[in-house]
């Protein structure tokens, strides 16, 4: 019988390369804070713009979650979304393969 | 990032974001009164948008970053309906996440939702009807498209602060540095997922497919009998 699961296996083996890199990567980096490229981004366009980065205000007033916590909450609740879109269509079509 | 781009550049990507939105409301209406069947399948790839752009993950540089899951979408229904994904989820995080902001939101849509998905769509057309195989297909759609959107990202940046010595391209090596580096291996991990994902997709409901004509019936079918 022919192997059917090579996609599945070279997914796995490529997550696992991945998780091993970043404890490799975190564990002998010691200035690595893992922030956003975003800070990495802002930092550069500071110096660019040679102004410092408290200059760089929202145009337009912006909410912001008031903490880390919240933050993630909010995050977790966009996956949330996508997983039960995503979980829901797969149901719908398995039962609707039964039925058929 | 709110703030960090300068207004008039703001302007410019919100005009070049708003036709696309509009092509793409034209689309989704006409193929959703067209197929009601195309509905799940838009649940599905719009989705993996949603999960795949709220996951911060670490990445090699010692930073972190957003995969950008439009791979499955494009392929499934083009650039620009795409791009109103796209705007949807831009949309919660700059309100609630203070992620992105509505004054560069268009320039975030030009990025994630116009740019990467128009590039993953160019390189879909041009595999679709070769005797590539369908899932290194969607992993190079979807691995060029995030490449992409930050590349994109980089090339705005650039434009709006070039450097004092060197000029536009010296900021845009510096820009892709950030963030396209951080961006290689997450990548690769999102378009061999996306490749998975559209295996389950083919196993399951392969009529979708072949009626919306995103891939040929017999190369379906091919891709059923073997389930590499």
């Amino acid at each position: 019988m022919k192997f059917k699961y090579t996609l599945e296996a070279i997914t796995i083996i490529a997550i696992v390369a991945f998780s091993g890199l970043f404890l490799y990567t975190s564990s002998t980096m010691a200035g690595a804070e893992f922030a956003g490229s975003d800070n990495a981004g802002s930092r550069l366009i500071a110096e660019l713009a040679g102004k410092p980065l408290e200059n760089f205000q929202p145009l337009i007033p912006q909410w912001e979650p008031p903490s880390g916590e919240i933050e993630s909450c909010l995050f977790a609740l966009q996956a949330a979304v996508g997983g039960i879109l995503v979980g829901g269509v797969f149901g719908f079509w398995i039962g609707s393969k039964k039925k058929a | 990032m709110e703030g960090f781009l300068p207004l008039q550049w703001c302007i410019v990507w919100w005009i070049v974001a708003l036709p696309c939105l509009m092509i793409g409301l034209y689309q989704l209406k006409k193929i959703l009164a067209a197929d009601r069947e195309a509905l799940p399948l838009l649940g599905v790839t719009g989705g993996f948008i949603f999960i795949l752009s709220s996951l911060k993950l670490p990445s090699v540089t010692g930073s972190c970053s957003h995969p950008t899951g439009t791979g499955l979408s494009t392929i499934s229904f083009g650039p620009w309906i795409t791009s109103v994904i796209c705007a949807i989820v831009l949309l919660f995080q700059s309100l609630f996440l203070a992620h992105g902001g509505l004054s560069v939101l268009g320039a975030n849509i030009v990025s994630m939702g116009i740019v990467g998905p128009l590039v993953g769509y160019a390189v879909y057309r041009m595999l679709r009807d070769t005797s590539v195989n369908m899932y290194l297909t969607v992993f190079l759609v979807t691995a060029i498209a995030d490449m992409f959107t930050y590349a994109t990202t980089s090339l705005e940046l650039a434009l709006a602060y070039p450097a004092e010595t060197g000029g536009f391209v010296s900021s845009f090596v510096l820009f892709m540095g950030i963030f396209a580096i951080t961006q290689i291996p997450l990548a690769i991990v999102e378009g061999l997922v996306l490749a998975l994902v559209f295996k389950y997709i083919v196993a399951l409901k392969p009529d979708i497919l072949i009626r919306l004509k995103i891939f040929s019936e017999d190369k379906i079918n091919a891709a059923r009998d073997g389930a590499s």
